[in-house]
């Protein structure tokens, strides 16, 4: 009842749930452009779902999976998400072809669909987050514009699959933490963690951006990459029905006012004000409908540094990462690139020497 | 496509949302309020009241607000400058005092009691004045001090005249016109009030002094600052105010011809409710004789039904009270909030449907990057080309965001030099007969430049759209122009509702705001053509001199209105549903014409400028960078023909060089390139023109 009357009051005011602020880019989220500034890294085809091998990155590009020497696997289908388990057997998800892990086709993963993450914990069992049970993996920005808590949390182990946890706004990266699992859940801008059970612990909410790949860092941290950056106008456009449904109906998808994973192509997208180019520049402020950002939390879930390609970037929408040592791999899927940023340099930069 | 309903679009076309915004915008809607008060006051009382309505009261509640209305006038002019007056109960008994005095005692004749009494009040004020202007003493305590020593004075005097002014009886028709009278069928009093109150209201609307006394209200020190004689208007203020009440004091002898230790008693605290009622701001600053008199007559009639309705004693000072403070609370909130609202609903999307575009990419709207590789000029030089225009001796002309027009030289265009200064922003520009440079200047209006550089306003102003709520007499927005063989002057002015820099706004509107004006030297007359348009930009006089196209940005498609021959006045589209939003036009040498694209319609756009709601709310809802724009990031020149053909497309696709065209002039082969948001001009050679063709010899013939 008081929460009925809480969103109503909200709905009529504009605060709270129906606010159209996002937060601001302060403290360790503050813009840089140490992404952009990273050296050239492995062109590939909008790379995601990267894992690290040895520490030697292996990634996706459509129905393949990349090494740096060359392809490791061709999968049936178009590849969501990848996974190592620690017997070194690679788990590959692909549209309509369920997960496989190694050379078998578990029965119980066959009929999987949507799958957008994959992470095996240290019993050998593989946690799974599917997307939407609405919509396919690459109908993710018309999931976004529904509105969809459709998304799902399975473990499998000794041929079991289990359902831990459903109505989950696209959870997209994991990353086992103990017992448990840490998921992002990209429509809800958090981080949660759930247990077998299917307990459930907010561990950040509210993030800057939408979150996808999660990984872990050098010193008990956690690096969480965000696709997309957050916009007033998508909030806007998500509190309006009529809108949403004509857009969705008559403009291609690519044209939709959603979060992208590249922008700036062309000259059909939408263009909001500040993305004016003024005097032959384009202001790295300017709303973008794609951005590239990571950043890393500390165990106390507080972010200590993030790393940035701002409007009119090339390393946009990064959706996996991994770090091995000093170095951060990161796929740039809208940037068609995958990068390696040295954590010592940035270290450095941070501590101003 | 989907259409919107045919309710929506009877609601967009009949409901003038916009007219809103306008009204808030308006000084005059301060008065709604108080007035709506007053409509109802009158209503209940007339209601309330059996013989209200009826002839003898109207006219005797119409002769004491005479009176109290004078009062009224005197405590809002002192408000309106800033201060207070407590004194004009008691000036008020003076006045009626002196006047039973000089008449009945002393035996002056009237017209000498008249101006004296009115002197002397007004010297009470003076006083006051004095004090407060010039020794910058409280008005509060300075008016406070006057009303106690007034009344005491006026005490005194009645305690020794009293009985020998009781038994004399000055009789005199003049005396009883002022008492009794009618004028025009008017009683005295009104009939004077009204006189009063016209002057008054002239003079401070309309006149020098009366600004200056909004000014200092407004800010004392800042009207100190810009050197107005802050202390003498001040002074003033409370001398008027004084005579004022001089003037309501010889009406009240007049119509009782008695003088009592009660006459004008708490007459100061009705006048300030009344004063504050009506709307004039106790901060001063904000005020008007308008509002002094619909507080008179609220509170008059108020205290009149109060007491006429047999309340007992108290309850008419508690009316009172209670409707000061519900004046004053109402005062606080509309003040502070009216801003806000204005924001709120001055802008108002409507719904446009524009039809489904022309296919880009294919035919004459094939993509290439024959922009991408312009000659860059000026690069850094120059801010905000607009529009670039060349002379018959090659020079090439811009105009800067810093409101100057600058001259490139030929050959190479690497030198330039500051032609002239206009200030505002210089947009489109054409050169006329005798080589003068006619340029639109935004925020000023429609100028010219002489081939010696000397700047000449032509003209600033139209004339006034009838019915329109807001004055739109004076320019905006000039944006393009171009001449006729005639020598008259067609251009634009894209909207009238925002300034220059809020051009977005319009677009977000969308609504028909533009009109076409024609000025003719010949006469020096600006008569506007064409009004509703959207957004009208680019104009071209057409090959023939009998027409202008003309483009209408956010509507995208170009028209042609016809301003000689059968067809005058008359207009016609050449070329609809452009993919882009077509700004200036210009002739090319072949006989068609280059238009500048300024942007691209994206599709999620075009979705929005059929949901005016979505439009509306996202303007009041998220900031201005945020909004929804037309894609500008491309570059983008089409050329077409009369027959609206596009016959070919020149693209900068990834926008490196030339983002938001918004002009482009061809010139001896060449095709030079402005944009209002860039920082520099570029050419491209234009392999298939004529290398001897350029604009003013084609305008006006080899001599040029």
């Amino acid at each position: 009842m008081r929460g009925g009357l809480r969103g109503l009051t909200d709905r009529i005011l504009g605060r709270g749930q129906a606010a159209l602020t996002v937060p601001p880019l302060d403290g360790a989220w503050k813009p840089n452009t140490r992404l952009e500034d990273a050296p050239q890294g492995y062109a590939s085809a909008a790379p995601h779902s990267l894992v690290l091998r040895g520490g030697e990155p292996l990634w996706a590009s459509g129905a393949q999976v990349l090494g740096r020497a060359g392809p490791v696997l061709t999968a049936p289908a178009e590849v969501t998400a990848l996974a190592l388990s620690p017997d070194d057997q690679l788990a590959v998800a692909a549209v309509g072809a369920g997960v496989q892990i190694g050379e078998a086709r578990p029965e119980a993963l066959r009929a999987l669909g949507c799958v957008t993450g994959l992470a095996f914990d240290a019993a050998g069992g593989l946690w799974i987050s599917a997307g939407s049970t609405v919509n396919p993996f690459p109908a993710w920005s018309r999931d976004f514009l529904e509105q969809r808590r459709s998304g799902q949390l399975w473990h499998y182990a000794e041929g079991q699959l289990r359902l831990v946890a459903e109505g989950l706004g696209w959870p997209w990266g994991l990353l086992v933490e103990g017992d448990g699992v840490i998921l992002s859940e990209s429509w809800e801008k958090r981080l949660v963690h759930f247990d077998k059970a299917g307990r459930s612990q907010v561990l950040v909410a509210d993030l800057p951006g939408y979150p996808a790949g999660l990984a872990r860092g050098g010193s008990g941290g956690t690096w969480l990459a965000l696709f997309a950056p957050r916009s007033p106008l998508w909030e806007l456009v998500l509190r309006e029905p009529k809108y949403r449904r004509e857009m969705m109906e008559e403009v291609p998808p690519a044209f939709w006012i959603a979060p992208a994973l590249a922008s700036g192509r062309h000259f059909s997208e939408p263009m909001q004000g500040g993305a004016l180019k003024q005097m032959g520049q384009l202001k790295p402020w300017a709303p973008s409908l794609s951005g590239g950002l990571v950043v890393e939390f500390n165990a106390a879930w507080t972010p200590v540094r993030s790393l940035h390609s701002r409007a009119g970037g090339r390393r946009h929408g990064i959706t996996a990462l991994g770090q091995h040592g000093e170095t951060l791999w990161l796929a740039s899927t809208g940037g068609d690139e995958i990068v390696a940023v040295s954590l010592t340099e940035e270290g450095q930069d941070a501590t101003g020497h | 496509m989907a259409q919107a309903g045919t309710l929506t679009r009877l609601r967009y076309r009949f409901i003038p949302d916009h007219l809103i915004g306008e009204i808030l915008s308006k000084k005059w809607i301060d008065n709604a309020i108080p007035f709506l008060v007053l409509v109802g006051v009158v209503l209940a009382f007339g209601a309330l009241l059996p013989n209200f309505w009826s002839g003898g009261n109207l006219s005797m509640t119409a002769r004491q607000l005479g009176e109290f209305a004078l009062v009224c006038l005197a405590m809002t002019i002192v408000i309106i400058v800033g201060g207070i007056d407590l004194s004009v109960g008691s000036n008020f008994a003076l006045g009626n005092f002196l006047a039973l005095a000089f008449l009945n005692l002393a035996g002056w004749p009237l017209w000498v009691t008249v101006p004296a009494v009115v002197l002397i009040c007004g010297s009470v004020g003076l006083i006051n004045g004095v004090l407060i202007g010039y020794l910058r003493l409280r008005a509060f305590l300075t008016t406070l001090v006057t009303l106690i020593i007034v009344r005491a004075v006026v005490d005194m005097l009645l305690l020794k005249y009293a009985q020998a002014m009781s038994l004399s009886f000055y009789d005199n028709p003049w005396w009883d016109l002022m008492g009794m009278g009618h004028i025009l069928g008017l009683p005295f009093s009104f009939a004077l009030l009204l006189v009063v109150a016209v002057v008054g209201h002239i003079l401070l609307t309309r006149s020098r002094p009366g600004w200056r006394i909004m000014a200092i209200g407004g800010s004392r020190r800042s009207a100190h600052n810009i050197g107005l004689p802050v202390k003498g208007l001040v002074c003033a203020a409370y001398t008027i105010s004084g005579m004022l009440c001089g003037l309501a004091g010889l009406l009240y002898a007049a119509r009782l011809s008695g003088a009592g230790s009660d006459t004008g008693m708490g007459l100061e605290v009705m006048a300030l409710t009344a004063a504050v009622l009506g709307g004039n701001s106790l901060g001063g600053g904000r005020g008007s004789v308008v509002k002094a008199m619909i507080g008179a007559v609220i509170v008059l009639v108020m205290t009149n039904g109060v007491l006429r309705l047999g309340l007992n004693s108290g309850s008419g000072q508690m009316v009172l009270g209670l409707t000061l403070m519900a004046a004053v609370f109402i005062d606080v909130r509309w003040l502070k909030n009216r801003d806000k609202l204005l924001n709120k609903v001055y802008v108002s999307p409507t719904l446009v449907e524009l039809p489904a575009p022309m296919k880009v990419g294919e035919g004459a709207f094939a993509l290439n990057d024959r922009l991408g590789e312009a000659e860059i000029i000026g690069l850094g030089a120059v801010e905000s080309p607009e529009d670039v225009i060349l002379d018959a001796a090659d020079n090439l002309y811009c105009g800067t965001r810093h409101g100057d027009i600058v001259r490139f030289f030929p050959p190479d265009y690497t030198r330039h030099e500051v032609f002239a200064h206009i200030g505002g922003s210089p947009l489109g520009m054409a050169f006329d007969a005798a080589g003068n440079l006619v340029v639109c200047v935004g925020g000023m209006g429609l100028y010219q430049v002489s081939p010696g550089g000397e700047v000449r306003r032509l003209t600033d102003e139209t004339n006034r759209s009838p019915f329109s709520i807001v004055d739109d007499s004076r320019l905006r927005l000039a944006d393009d122009c171009d001449i006729t063989a005639d020598g008259k002057i067609w251009f634009s002015e894209a909207t009238v509702r925002y300034e220059m820099h809020d051009w977005p706004v319009d677009a977000l509107e969308s609504r028909g705001n533009g009109r076409i004006v024609c000025y003719d030297p010949a006469t020096g007359k600006t008569r506007t053509m064409a009004r509703g348009l959207i957004f009208p930009n680019g104009i071209c006089t057409a090959q023939d001199g009998q027409s202008i196209l003309f483009a209408e940005s956010w509507a995208c498609r170009i028209r042609r209105l016809w301003t000689h021959g059968p067809k005058a006045g008359q207009i016609e589209t050449v070329l609809d549903r452009l993919p882009g939003y077509p700004d200036n036009i210009n002739r090319a040498s072949d006989g068609t014409y280059w238009c500048a694209i300024m942007g691209m319609r994206s599709p999620a756009l075009d979705v929005a400028l059929r949901n005016p709601g979505f439009r509306r709310r996202m303007s009041r809802l998220i900031a201005p960078d945020q909004w929804l724009y037309p894609n500008l990031n491309i570059g983008c020149v089409i050329r077409f023909n009369e027959a609206g053909e596009v016959l070919e497309t020149l693209w900068d696709q990834g926008a490196k060089n030339h983002p938001m065209i918004t002009s482009m002039r061809e010139h001896k082969g060449w095709l030079y390139l402005g944009g209002i948001t860039n920082n520099r001009i570029g050419r491209v050679r234009l392999p298939a023109a004529d290398p001897n063709w350029a604009g003013p010899a084609d305008y006006w013939g080899p001599k040029a």
